[in-house]
């Protein structure tokens, strides 16, 4: 039964069949298969309920929320202004890329969309300067993927939604580890920046008036963060409800900024809806996956199977950690987080380790999925923003971040406090 | 572009819009909602509503995902074909999701079917008549089931006269974007 379900999803995949029908098929196949009794009948049951969902939506209103923001045109004031902050360093733009990336993550839940964002206003800025593209772009791609991290976050809701977890803790647990992330990353380029001077490019130094006038920009960004993430926090709204209200936040800095116009919401509502559906064919294929499984014993079965090589719970979580790195190069992230969380958050909750914890413990991972080829959605949302350019020069410029990722989950880790001193304190 | 297939993706792009219109009034009636219960009020039904809008945007959003190319495809093996081979995986990946179509449409009926024999309300103060809800997220379910039928039928057609780019403009992997 487990070789069935592994090389039916490996075979199915590489079909290039959507991944939430091979989740489906992979469905009616252990059904047909492996079940003592026909599971199928309650299939309609099983997607009626996954779907109706309250958190969920919290999903379309994230994405509307980005679309809406990317179209304002608050990006670029953004970026401006945190350059005026941190382009002294050694390194120069590239800590503005990082920093922009940071500040976008609080308010995007989704990390294509964070380097999509501050990748179409910086690369011009690399030319322009005569920067060497390479970390340049490495480090756009690789900071985008802190837009899943730092709350809110759409992955976040989903692994809360399919494990029964508290999404406002999760977003409280990832707050840290993403911060001390974008940390890690400006302090490699520092060190790179250093070492080789020709990584880089011209250090920005600004006057302390720039910078204060600039921080005037930077209001949008931190009201609409405060507003998500404080009502939260003061119990005045669900992250859905959350969600409502970023929304009505961003539609009102885009009149502010004159971008407001019928026909732009009427592309981020196109843009909500498409990117949504996408990822609800996924999530509900690994609902019904996850029914199945359970119902068959198949998670019975792999369980017993690790516990049966009779590592450590330590050696073990290598294990895992080191096949989300596998898997990683190869599947596409929320795909790989939802056909494995059915599989191994069981596993790891029964070797006693914290189901938040190791949610961010996750997503770290799927982070490091985002910028590893072939398949880094990140690498080629940079890569398109960039144009006629060698796709290997953003494909290089991530390897140090992706080892930055590496130390971030060997430090989670060593201390799971990290993730778990914020939501335990609240 | 045939007039089948523009036809289709007109009204999927209608059907976004109106996902969209009626995503925007949950934002509305949440942001009420809000208000009135700092004011020591509340209007109430604000998880369940957005329950029944959540199953709608799946069911009905899937299909203009279908037709905008959005749904996620793994390309390791398909972008090292020619185009042939290429157009040869759309025809698989497009029955494949026309079959579980099929199946969710037909056994999603039976939920529909079993609350309309029983008259089943919800379990909350606006006691809505669960039959509503599910009639909305089943026909999205339904419509998604016809328009990838559509979409087998033209695909088989224009592999019968090996019009490859017919295929990959119809039901071949669009961008990430």
């Amino acid at each position: 039964m487990i070789p069935f379900t592994a090389f039916g999803l490996l075979g199915l995949l590489a079909l290039s069949i959507p991944v939430g029908i091979v989740l489906f098929l992979l469905a009616f196949g252990i059904d047909f298969f492996f079940s003592p009794f026909p599971l199928m009948r309650g299939l309609g049951q099983v997607v009626w309920s996954s779907s109706n969902s309250a958190t969920l939506i919290a999903i379309p209103l994230f994405v509307l929320l980005g679309e809406i923001l990317v179209r304002s045109g608050v990006a670029s004031r953004t970026y401006t202004a945190l350059d005026k902050w941190v382009s002294w360093l050694p390194g120069g733009l590239i800590h503005a890329n990082i920093a922009t990336s940071t500040m976008f993550s609080a308010t995007s839940g989704s990390s294509v969309a964070t380097a999509a964002t501050v990748a179409t206003v910086a690369m011009p800025q690399a030319r322009a300067l005569g920067y060497n593209e390479k970390l340049f772009s490495g480090a756009i791609a690789a900071g985008g993927t802190l837009g899943i991290i730092i709350p809110p976050s759409i992955n976040l809701i989903v692994y809360g939604f399919l494990t029964e977890s508290s999404i406002p803790q999760l977003f409280l647990a990832g707050l840290l580890p993403g911060l001390l992330m974008a940390l890690l990353f400006m302090i490699f380029t520092v060190i790179l920046c250093v070492m080789w001077p020709s990584l880089g490019g011209p250090r920005r130094p600004s006057a302390w008036r720039e910078r204060f006038i600039g921080l005037l920009d930077l209001i949008p960004i931190f009201g609409l963060f405060a507003a998500i993430v404080g009502s939260i926090y003061a119990g005045w709204a669900t992250p859905t409800e959350a969600a409502a209200i970023g929304v009505g936040i961003a539609l009102a800095i885009a009149v502010q900024q004159r971008a407001f116009s019928l026909d732009m919401l009427s592309q981020a509502l196109r843009g909500a809806v498409r990117t949504s559906a996408m990822i609800m064919l996924v999530v509900i294929g690994a609902y019904v996956l996850n029914f199945v499984l359970t119902a068959a014993g198949v998670s019975r079965a792999l369980q017993d199977l690790l516990n049966g090589l009779g590592l450590g719970p330590l050696a073990t979580l290598l294990v895992i950690v080191l096949m989300y790195i596998v898997l990683g190069f190869f599947i596409e992230t929320l795909s790989l987080m939802v056909a494995t969380i059915p599989i191994v958050v069981p596993i790891i909750v029964h070797l006693g380790y914290d189901k938040i914890w190791f949610g961010i413990l996750m997503i770290i991972l799927v982070e490091m999925a985002l910028i590893t080829p072939p398949v880094g959605l990140n690498l080629y949302v940079v890569q398109s923003a960039r144009g006629r350019a060698p796709f290997k020069d953003v494909m290089l410029g991530c390897i140090p971040y992706a080892f930055a990722m590496l130390l971030m989950v060997g430090l989670l880790i060593l201390a799971p406090q990290l993730a778990l001193f914020l939501p335990s304190s609240l | 572009m045939t007039p089948l297939i523009y036809l289709l993706k007109k009204i999927n792009d209608r059907v976004a819009l109106a996902v969209g219109a009626m995503l925007m009034v949950c934002v509305l009636y949440t942001l009420v909602e809000i208000l009135t219960r700092q004011l020591g009020g509340s209007l109430g039904g604000v998880d369940e509503i957005s329950g029944y809008a959540m199953a709608i945007t799946s069911s009905w959003g899937v299909s203009y995902a279908l037709t905008e190319r959005a749904h996620v495809r793994i390309d390791l093996v398909r972008e090292r074909l020619v185009s042939k081979g290429r157009a040869q995986l759309d025809a698989i990946a497009i029955m494949s999701l026309a079959a579980t179509a099929l199946v969710v449409a037909w056994r999603g009926w039976s939920v529909v079917a079993k609350t309309l024999s029983t008259g089943a309300r919800a379990n909350t103060p606006l006691e809505t008549p669960l039959w509503i809800p599910q009639i909305l997220w089943w026909s999205g379910w339904l419509w998604f089931a016809i328009s990838a039928v559509l979409l087998v039928v033209y695909v088989m057609q224009k592999l019968f006269l090996s019009d490859e780019g017919a295929i990959e403009e119809a039901v071949g992997m669009g961008g990430s974007e």
